[in-house]
């Protein structure tokens, strides 16, 4: 696919990582000028070097201070912003256990990065994008288990549910102003993070992963590449009138009920 | 926006109205080919249309077997794609289009079925199409005042979601309704 995003400013949060690096390079392959906003600011230069145009911008979206400073360093820079991707997200790896055992800190790390972040990122750039007065987009990055509950991650389930919902309340307060507001939804997406969690030793699946992909229509995991392909059309033109939708890139995994 | 269709041949099933002909001429303008009636070649991408002005009375049966044989076909040849053009009522029903409503929904189940069934070489996937034109040639005026964006869709707006959805490079998406409705079904556009 192939869109005209011709000078447009995007702001992809969590740009340096797994998925946000391939949607920088397909929103910059379309004509974006890029910022790529991650905690990680050494990944984020390293990357925005490899685009014409684009900027690099150390922002931890859990700390207000630090999404003011950088917003206003990208205003700086180009003057306006008309995409934003909520895509910056963490989950834990570690604590896999019930509600009951689950770590109040842990749940407070997760929500105030996967939900807090992202109303306070939008807030900070709906500021600027409202001004300027010729509409915008968002995309938020959620996930397949904010539409269908998984066990053992109570706050990424709670918080991309949220966002989910969050994405509707936005389109329908922004929609007026030309600022459509949508979602995407991975399902579970193959990247060097989630490669070893995957994968036996021999390359093949995992027991469990195995029967895990069973429930998925198309029997793989994503790519990021396939999730970025749904972010740049959400960000074109050609989707001038889809808002508060939520697609989940999942390989059909919540169609309905494979077994 | 382009997608490389090149090559690609479509077929073409249902209803004949102003959104399903323009999306046909974007796919031609895109490199796709259209397959005539009467030949019994399975199409590379099936294009399945509902009326998309609310009609009492509509029977999708046929449509249902239509859709289904030519997925089995592309299953069989080891590829394709199938695309539903549906109201967004499928997955919003309206209180004055009752049967209509429901045989969208009818619709949408079919499609999510489809998709698990056709899996992994078929997708299959659907349009929810809103308020579009002026005036109307799909959806409903009272659908407007709710859709936050404020105006109706245009017809190219639905097509481009097919072109999308029928991308070489979007292989990931299936059994999805994605709907073109300004924010329609997202929840409640007025204040109160």
């Amino acid at each position: 696919m192939q869109v005209d995003l011709g000078g447009q400013v995007a702001v992809v949060t969590g740009g340096a990582g797994a998925i946000g690096r391939d949607i920088v390079r397909r929103l910059a392959e379309n004509g974006a000028l890029v910022v790529v906003a991650d905690i990680n600011l050494d990944g984020a230069r390293e990357l925005a070097t490899q685009f014409a145009g684009a900027m690099a911008c150390g922002i931890d979206i859990a700390d207000a201070k630090s999404i003011r400073v950088g917003v206003a360093a990208v205003l700086a820079r180009f003057g306006r912003i008309d995409i934003l991707v909520n895509n910056a997200g963490i989950n834990s790896f570690v604590h896999r256990v019930n509600i009951d055992a689950y770590p109040p800190e842990e749940w407070n790390r997760i929500i105030r990065i996967d939900l807090d972040g992202l109303f306070l990122m939008s807030g900070a750039v709906l500021q600027p994008m409202l001004g300027q007065g010729q509409g915008g987009r968002i995309v938020n990055i959620a996930s397949v288990v904010g539409l269908a509950a998984m066990r053992l991650q109570s706050p990424f389930v709670a918080a991309k549910a949220g966002v989910i919902h969050l994405t509707r309340s936005m389109a329908l307060e922004l929609g007026p102003q030309g600022i459509l507001t949508n979602a995407i939804a991975p399902g579970s997406i193959m990247s060097d993070g989630t490669r070893a969690l995957f994968y036996a030793s021999d390359g093949t699946f995992a027991a469990r992963t195995a029967e895990f992909m069973r429930h998925v229509p198309l029997g793989r995991p994503g790519t990021p590449a396939e999730i970025a392909e749904a972010v740049l059309f959400l960000a074109s033109p050609s989707a001038s009138y889809i808002n508060g939708q939520v697609i989940a890139v999942d390989g059909g995994w919540t169609a309905g009920y494979m077994i | 926006m382009r997608v490389d269709l090149r090559g690609v041949r479509i077929g073409f099933q249902g209803d004949v109205n102003p959104v399903a002909d323009l999306t046909i001429v974007r796919m031609v303008a895109n490199g796709a080919s259209v397959m005539r009636g009467g030949t019994a070649a399975v199409p590379d991408i099936l294009l399945c249309s509902l009326p998309l002005v609310p009609v009492e009375g509509i029977v999708v049966a046929p449509l249902e077997d239509v859709a289904a044989a030519a997925g089995d076909g592309m299953v069989a040849r080891g590829s394709g794609r199938i695309i539903f053009l549906l109201s967004a009522a499928a997955a919003m029903p309206m209180r004055r289009h009752p049967q209509y409503s429901m045989q969208m929904a009818v619709m949408l189940t079919l499609m999510r079925t489809l998709a698990m069934r056709l899996a992994p070489r078929v997708l299959v996937n659907a349009v929810g199409v809103g308020a579009i034109g002026d005036p109307l040639v799909a959806g409903d005026a009272a659908m407007v005042g709710h859709a936050s964006v404020g105006r109706p869709g245009t017809i190219e707006e639905v097509a481009d979601t097919v072109l999308f959805l029928c991308g070489p490079a979007n292989t990931y998406l299936t059994g999805q309704m994605l709907s073109v409705d300004g924010g329609w079904s997202a929840g409640y556009g007025r204040n109160f």
